[in-house]
């Protein structure tokens, strides 16, 4: 598959070079701009398609299987907390769909862990993770098991 | 060739792997350890770097036990049952009972959890799956680890652990290079997570073009989980557990929203409920074990594989009828968008609605990883409240090498942890990690430049032979002197395909072939003293190929170990297809010796630390 | 010095007809450079059926009137102020350079057309604008040269490193550096170094010029055409086959883009 680029759309602004995951992404020595060098490691993750600031990045699915004529495209709104995502399928159906991808601020419920409490003394040799027990919503203490009903080997 | 520069870090905690085990162990590691020096390193960038990339549609470990919907001893039964009774049950216990505390935090921290209307509470999917709308998934928990780390590299490949000089048998940290820069880094740490990429693209994949790129599992996960601790000397577990998934065809996109949700259901090109035409056939393979409910995931398979070998294909999923309500058909349509977007380009190009059309499904290449219907891995130590002492020796999720810990599909035995387990399973290893170093296990560490410089030459080595090499040929692509990372990488999987139970052979093995298998990959080793890199971005495909590379002679030695067929649908082992639990209700482990290259077998006991009786607890 | 036009001392060895036949036979390899380009590369045909495909898509008729205030717009903003490059210091730079770029070559030509040879008056203020133009130019080049590159800012390569994407911004500046350069060895009277100068300044346009064909010169009149059309197909509603924005507030701030792309 994979993504490719378009050229009028694309600055060279390097934001798909940063994210893919793959590191595919590259920058063409002749025009500088974005290119995909290596399709068969393409995984159509769509990283790079939502970082682009210009909508300058496609996805034409992977050559060994996908038919021609066919478009899936996308435009992440980090301000809105939306994605939308728009189908277009060969024999020209068209299917849209938006979802949310955040129900609060970025980072701001995201605790800075260095600024909180401390963790009471003796704590570190417990079971017990940051949060816990109260994070668990439950009454009482961490679940756990009595050793003496262990069983070795077959059970059944 | 050039110079490169060398940086040297020294820190207390090392996490290798920015994905969800990553950033879960980075950022409970700064609760625990205030004063400590935290740093992530991560291959690519960990806004979107792991198998989380594009997202999730669905959270697969959740409880729920604030609403009495599971406990953890629930998820025990059913992780062990799913892996026909070979998973590590202190590992799965102690991942279950933290799991919802990571849940919650993530609802808190903002990523869209679909909520029941009548009840209010998370949206089931199935009875350990919640709905979510997760596109962001991976870039809200990367900025958790942002938040508690003093450092996050990005783009930097480790490629080796640094051993301790003065401790036998301890971590001193590890190596890798920055594929931007160029530059080698070096990371002195008291503690080491190895929470690093399970493997894909060591079977090859059905797809062998431009399709290659759409692996199930991220094809940027290529074993390092196992390749650094192998390398290291340290015990794995399960390898030979690999798992195959029964999907959307050529997409390989999730089918357990519709399962779950959508309610859809399977059948053969006549139309026939074929799975159950095959449970005779099964039931002589492994017993009782087809009795059990749900079916095991390996076992569905099988029926699958059966009927497609019989002539009973294509196999489609029934989704007309499903798909006539408006609101399955969004959620059908949103479970690719925020999860598998390829799928979605897949239909769109040959035209498939579900509303009108059943789509194809079919079984995938092999993976091995440690968090999904599988547990390959790294043989650690349980928590001590719940590990049996030959479970458990001194912190939880430590290797068998000291100050050496692991989480995620890194860890073997703690299967069905997907990411909000792996997330967890990252928290606990930090936390072990963080006591590991308070009790002053990691003094008096000493890792020499001697070491590091050693290091140096062989990760820049594949340079300096392609450099070398160019002088011998015109140009192009074929040399007798050097082989090029995709040269190898497509050796190795044929390798894998062909003699370990790859699609070649419909997951068929024997000791014969995985004999001639080891044959090859031993060949095949040595040529990757050969491997040629162009540029930075192909020496991080060198070292990804050789990390596929160990994990695959790992993966092939297990195989040959367990004599059963634990698992039909994942593989079979031809000489030995039946279930054996007389004498391999066990768990497999194995040691590389790493002066000799040599692999150890031995057998572990199997605790079953919950009953198999399901104890209805009053609501 | 930066009142005092340069061509006006040149005069005094080349004839003004000379310069200005220079002028017009770089305007010249402009023209055919990008028509010999246009041609080879069929970009015209390429445009025109993309954007009949496009048609296909639209939702909804433009008429003249609102076509006219799009293309109207699109000059002042997206072309005038290079407004695909978003806010920062990209598009600071290639502001200055392309604002540079163009006062320095209106104003050579103003200046050898009207303000040079032994029968006319020399103009301060055009001579100005000449040397801001070419200091502007070398301000925003320079910058962009350095540190601004993507491949050098999101791919570590070294500053140094030279492609062939580079044609062009380095003729540029070339042309911008040789020509302050001339100018001011010639006004202090170096006569040896000022006539090297003034060779490297003619050889630079010849390159700059001469290289239209193969370098990213001729995408500064792509990429007009290509705003135009994009905003166009945003008001038909066809936009490429993107789902339209979504309506919702903006009200959770950014997230992963917050963070320039450089993360290595």
């Amino acid at each position: 598959m994979s993504t490719f680029v378009y050229m009028t759309r694309c600055d060279g602004c390097g934001h798909c070079v940063d994210i893919c995951p793959s590191d595919i992404m590259h920058i063409d020595e002749n025009i500088r701009r974005a290119k995909n060098i290596e399709p068969n490691f393409c995984w159509e993750c769509y990283s790079c398609v939502k970082a682009c600031p210009n909508h300058a990045i496609d996805v034409r699915g992977y050559a060994d299987f996908a038919p021609m004529g066919h478009s899936v495209r996308v435009r992440r709104e980090e301000e809105k907390g939306t994605i939308s995502w728009k189908i277009k399928f060969r024999n020209g159906t068209t299917k849209d769909f938006v979802s949310p991808i955040t129900t609060k601020p970025w980072g701001k419920f995201i605790p800075k862990l260095a600024d909180g409490d401390k963790p009471n003394q003796g704590e570190i040799n417990s079971q017990r993770l940051y949060t816990e027990p109260e994070g668990l919503n439950i009454d009482g203490e961490l679940p756990v098991v009595p050793k003496d009903s262990f069983k070795k080997g077959v059970y059944y | 060739m050039a110079k490169h520069k060398t940086h040297y870090e020294d820190c207390d905690v090392l996490v290798v792997g920015g994905g969800m085990a990553g950033t879960g162990a980075t950022f409970e590691a700064r609760h625990w350890g205030r004063d400590m020096k935290i740093i992530c390193v991560e291959k690519a960038n960990i806004d979107r770097s792991g198998a989380v990339a594009q997202g999730l549609y669905a959270i697969n470990c959740y409880m729920g036990m604030q609403w009495g919907e599971n406990q953890p001893e629930d998820h025990v039964r059913y992780a062990r049952n799913d892996l026909m009774g070979m998973v590590r049950e202190d590992l799965g216990y102690d991942m279950a009972r933290h799991v919802d505390s990571t849940v919650h935090m993530f609802d808190e921290w903002g990523l869209p959890m679909m909520k029941n209307e009548e009840t209010g509470r998370y949206l089931r999917e199935g009875k350990w799956q919640i709905m979510i709308h997760g596109e962001s998934y991976k870039p809200i928990v990367a900025e958790a680890a942002k938040k508690s780390a003093d450092k996050i590299y990005n783009r930097i490949m480790i490629t080796h652990l640094l051993m301790d000089e003065t401790q036998e048998n301890r971590v001193g940290g590890a190596v890798g290079f920055n594929m931007r820069t160029g530059d080698f880094h070096v990371f002195r740490a008291k503690a080491v997570i190895v929470a690093a990429g399970g493997a894909s693209h060591i079977f090859k994949p059905r797809a062998v073009g431009e399709g290659m790129g759409r692996t199930w599992y991220a094809p940027w996960s290529n074993g390092s989980a196992y390749a650094l601790p192998i390398a290291a000397g340290a015990k794995m577990t399960q390898m030979e557990n690999r798992i195959v998934l029964c999907r959307f065809k050529d997409g390989y996109g999730p089918v357990g929203a519709y399962f779950l949700h959508l309610k859809t259901y399977t059948q053969n090109a006549n139309g026939e409920n074929y799975e159950k035409k095959w449970y005779e056939q099964t039931k002589e393979l492994v017993g009782e074990y087809i009795d059990h409910h749900p079916t095991p995931t390996c076992l569905r398979n099988h029926a699958f594989i059966q009927e497609t070998m019989a002539g009973g294909g294509p196999i489609h999923m029934v989704t007309t009828e499903a798909f006539q309500d408006p609101h399955l058909e969004t959620v059908g349509w949103e479970n690719f968008l925020g999860m598998t977007v390829g799928q979605a380009v897949v239909w769109a190009s040959q035209n498939i609605d579900p509303k009108y059309t059943n789509p194809e499904l079919t079984t995938s290449e092999p993976y091995v990883m440690g968090s999904h219907a599988t547990c390959s891995g790294a043989w650690v130590s349980g928590p001590e409240d719940l590990s049996p002492p030959e479970y458990f020796w001194g912190y939880n999720r430590m290797l068998t090498i000291d100050g050496l810990f692991g989480a995620g599909d890194t860890v073997g035995g703690s299967a069905h942890k997907f990411s909000s387990g792996s997330f967890t399973e990252g928290r606990l290893a930090a936390k072990a990690a963080v006591k590991y170093i308070e009790d002053k296990k990691a003094e008096g560490l000493k890792v020499s430049d001697k070491q590091c410089e050693d290091f140096k030459t062989k990760v820049y080595k594949p340079l300096e032979t392609y450099t070398v090499a160019q002088n011998e040929i015109t140009g192009g692509t074929v040399s007798p002197s050097y082989i090029s990372p995709i040269q190898g990488l497509q050796r190795l999987q044929r390798i894998m395909d062909e003699y370990v139970g790859g699609i070649a052979t419909n997951y068929m093995t024997n000791a014969n072939m995985l004999k001639r298998g080891l044959e090859l990959l031993a060949w095949l080793e040595e040529d990757l003293e050969n491997v040629g890199a162009e540029d930075y971005h192909q020496l991080m495909r060198a070292w990804e190929l050789k990390h596929r590379a160990l994990t695959s002679q790992c993966v092939t030695e297990h195989t040959m170990f367990r004599e059963e067929t634990r698992w039909p649908g994942y593989y079979y082992r031809g000489d030995h297809m039946k279930l054996d639990d007389d004498n391999w209700h066990c768990l497999t482990v194995s040691r590389r010796d790493p002066k000799t290259g040599k692999f150890s077998m031995e057998k572990v006991p199997v605790y079953h630390i919950v009953d198999e009786n399901e104890k209805k607890k009053a609501s | 010095m930066l009142g005092t036009n340069p061509f006006s001392v040149l005069a005094e060895t080349v004839s003004p007809f000379a310069m200005q036949s220079f002028i017009v036979a770089m305007i010249v390899l402009i023209a055919l450079g990008t028509i010999i380009q246009m041609i080879h590369h069929k970009n015209i045909t390429y445009f025109f059926n993309n954007a009949k495909k496009a048609k296909l898509q639209a939702t909804r008729e433009i008429g003249a009137g609102e076509k006219a205030s799009i293309i109207a717009k699109t000059a002042v903003v997206d072309i005038g102020t290079t407004s695909e490059l978003g806010f920062g210091k990209r598009r600071l730079s290639h502001v200055l350079g392309m604002y540079g770029t163009i006062i320095f070559w209106i104003s050579s030509a103003v200046l050898v057309f009207c303000y040079t040879g032994a029968d006319k008056t020399s103009s301060s203020m055009w001579s100005v604008l000449w040397h801001v133009g070419a200091i502007l130019t070398c301000v925003g080049g320079y910058w962009f040269w350095f540190f601004l590159r993507v491949d050098v800012s999101a791919e570590a390569h070294p500053w140094y490193r030279i492609i062939k994407a580079d044609l062009f911004v380095l003729a540029l500046l070339a042309c911008s550096t040789f020509g302050l350069a001339w100018s001011y060895t010639q006004f202090n009277g170096q006569t040896g170094i000022s006539f090297l100068f003034l060779t490297l300044f003619v050889v630079s346009n010849l390159v700059l010029f001469g290289g239209v064909y193969w370098s990213k010169f001729a995408h500064m009149f792509y990429k007009p055409g290509a705003a135009i059309q994009k905003n166009l197909a945003e008001a038909d509603g066809s936009r490429d086959n993107l789902p339209p924005p979504a309506e919702a507030p903006e009200q959770f701030g950014l997230g992963i883009k917050r963070e320039e792309p450089k993360h290595y």
